[in-house]
């Protein structure tokens, strides 16, 4: 078990034509994720990978039984497909794309959660069950299958993490990268939510940066609803006031949004908290020997 | 992309909100085709607190006017320098209010958020009311909403829903995070009128807001100029006091070895994130930027590559090790493609190491 996504999970790629559609739906396909097709309006009848490309998400999904969409189309048009798959009823959606304008990721957003329809992104590497299913931009050989849930705001450190827990010879269940944007689908709370209910996930890993107050919140939600250990971190500790790092979200503003204050949020809710990645590692060995 | 206050004015005034009647001066020797006195000059600065600075003063004739103009222009602001400055009548204020629609992350959508106090301090403001916009539909009815909440009542009730209306088209026609009057004045006609403004056009926005082509260059008056230079080719680097320069990728592992050099007891010169799927040319820039302070003794690169492909960062390695193989580099390149980027590193004669600890404890060690 694991969430979001499984072995049976049926993939479509959206923007499958484009370069980093190719690539990525290449790199999929080789980690054994079930890509059954592609979508690229005005190239249907094409045939990319061996798996077929459709005009649009609902002659997809009529043919190919897709249960899952990936986006990888350019930031203005990635509202557009978004919607178009949400439209169509596709239940699991990952938008890729980065740069995505904020008020398109509302519209996003609302629509979405209008249809039930959950989203993942924008600006996020994916979620990955390992050995079993990849959607999106992980580099899947970093992580192995196992009893841990991960799940981060930053994607290439979700890799980190991912690899120091293969190299310590521990695995995964799943790796939900929740995106770094303002405006996200799928967040803390409803990771933490998924992997609270998924009797594969012993332990919940949550990498949290600063910026906003995303991690007070899913602080107050462990308190109150998880009942399985939680390790966290916060990347940022040393960042400067006032200086946007690289991520839209991840920027201090005032006294808001600061590694102490998500780092107090997390200790208030019993949730231990790393100082450096690899003693992310170190704490999930000590719990497993315990629980061992 | 912050604008400045006559331009957000602009805005304003070309979507019927109604503003002073202005004059923009580029030099002080303009102040003498003003018509109205007495008259406020307000500098054109990108940076709050420019009243308390002295950026604004009032002149009762053109011979004031003018000598307040010189002084204005010779006045830098938290270091940014006006090219311009706002002249208009003074006016008469009856009441102040603060309004404003911004995109709430909490939320996921767009607040309007106002005070029936305007003036300099709002954020610390305790008299702050706020109406999310539902689903990010906006309707009449909310700005009318707003304007009760704020204790209006009759046509004011009209009148400032009136001004949300327009406030709202100026915030999704241009892209907008934030459109903002404050203070928004009723003067002595009891017309609403937007003393001052603030608009901020999102920058992911700008490849499709051609009204705004061309002028982000001359908006990013707060960055240093290596920041500066970074931005313009789409590096983000942020400087700091050290001696260890950091390349990464992506904002989380950016900040995570940072986090780890200050840990390991090092100081970062600088940090800058090469962002996803960078190419070999980008990698290189990246190098260039990073490596040009002088303050830079060792070079910390911590790529994992997921949408970047090893390789690209590997050629983009050896190139550089090729036209400065004095640098000193300490190199960490796990992820897709990681094998052949190794085969590269090893023909270039570039040691790398896999495990994160490791290679920040060497660059520490490195830069002493």
């Amino acid at each position: 078990m694991s969430v979001l996504i499984n072995k049976d999970t049926k993939v479509i790629v959206q923007g499958i034509t484009g370069g980093m559609g190719k690539t990525h739906a290449a790199l999929m396909q080789k980690y054994g994720t079930k890509i059954v097709g592609g979508v690229t309006p005005g190239k249907g009848g094409q045939e990319i990978n061996g798996v077929p490309v459709f005009d649009s998400v609902t002659e997809a999904k009529q043919k190919t039984g897709a249960n899952c969409s990936v986006i990888f189309v350019p930031p203005y048009l990635a509202l557009d497909a978004a919607l178009e798959a949400i439209d169509a009823e596709i239940p699991l959606i990952s938008v890729i794309t980065e740069g995505m304008v904020p008020q398109d990721a509302v519209k996003l957003h609302a629509r979405a959660k209008a249809k039930g329809v959950l989203v993942n992104g924008p600006n996020c590497p994916g979620i990955i069950t390992p050995g079993e299913c990849l959607i999106g931009i992980h580099p899947g050989s970093i992580y192995m299958p196992g009893r841990i849930g991960l799940i981060s705001r930053s994607g290439t450190l979700t890799y980190e993490i991912g690899l120091g827990l293969k190299q310590a010879g521990i695995g995964i269940s799943t790796a939900v990268g929740i995106g770094g944007d303002p405006i996200i689908g799928i967040d803390q709370i409803k990771s933490l939510e998924l992997f609270e209910a998924d009797k594969d996930t012993d332990l919940i890993i949550l990498v949290g940066e600063i910026g906003g107050t995303a991690e007070e919140d899913a602080a107050e939600y462990i308190k109150a609803k998880i009942k399985k250990p939680v390790i966290g971190y916060i990347a940022g500790r040393t960042a400067p006031p006032g200086k946007r790092m690289g991520h839209a979200g991840a920027i201090i503003s005032g006294n808001k949004g600061t590694a102490e204050s998500k780092t107090k949020a997390f200790e208030a809710a019993g949730v231990q908290v790393a100082k450096t990645p690899s003693e992310i590692i170190e704490l999930v060995k000590k719990r497993i020997a315990v629980a061992a | 992309m912050r604008l400045r206050e006559y331009e957000a004015k602009q805005l304003f005034k070309e979507s019927g909100i109604s503003i002073p009647p202005g004059m923009v001066i580029k030099c002080a020797e303009e102040v003498f085709g003003i018509k109205n006195f007495p008259c406020t000059l307000k500098t054109q600065v990108l940076t709050g607190g420019r009243g308390k600075a002295g950026g604004i003063k009032f002149a009762d004739n053109a011979n004031d006017a003018y000598a307040k103009a010189q002084d204005i222009f010779k006045l830098k602001v938290k270091g940014d320098l006006p090219t311009a400055i706002l002249v208009e009548p003074k006016v008469t204020i009856k009441k102040e209010l603060y309004v404003s629609i911004l995109i709430d992350r909490a939320y996921r959508g767009p607040i309007i958020m106002a005070s029936a106090e305007g003036g300099v301090e709002i954020e610390s403001s305790n008299s702050i009311q706020i109406v999310p916009i539902p689903e990010g539909n906006y309707s009449s009815y909310l700005g009318r909403k707003m304007a009760t909440q704020l204790g209006l009542s009759g046509a004011d009730v009209l009148k400032f829903g009136d001004i949300v209306n327009k406030l709202w088209n100026v915030y999704t026609k241009f892209d907008c995070d934030l459109v903002e009057i404050n203070p928004l004045i009723v003067d002595g006609d009891n017309n609403y009128v937007a003393l001052d403004g603030k608009v901020t056009i999102n920058e992911d926005a700008l490849g499709r807001q051609p009204r705004f082509d061309g002028m982000l260059s001359e908006h990013l008056t707060d960055l240093g100029e290596r920041e500066f230079k970074g931005k313009m080719c789409g590096l983000n680097i942020v400087e700091l006091e050290g001696n260890i320069g950091i390349l990464c990728n992506g904002a989380g592992l950016t900040m995570a070895t940072m986090d780890l050099v200050f840990h390991h007891g090092g100081k970062p010169s600088n940090f800058l994130d090469v962002g996803g799927g960078a190419s070999k040319d980008h990698v290189a820039r990246a190098l260039d930027l990073v490596a040009s302070s002088e303050t830079v003794k060792v070079l910390l690169v911590n790529i994992l590559g997921g949408i970047t492909d090893c390789v690209e960062v590997a050629n983009a390695l050896k190139y550089y090790k090729d036209i400065r193989p004095e640098a000193k580099m300490v190199v960490r390149l796990v992820g897709n493609n990681e094998a052949a980027a190794a085969d590269v590193m090893k023909a270039a004669g570039i040691e790398t190491t896999n495990i994160l600890d490791d290679a920040v404890s060497k660059a520490v060690a490195i830069a002493g």
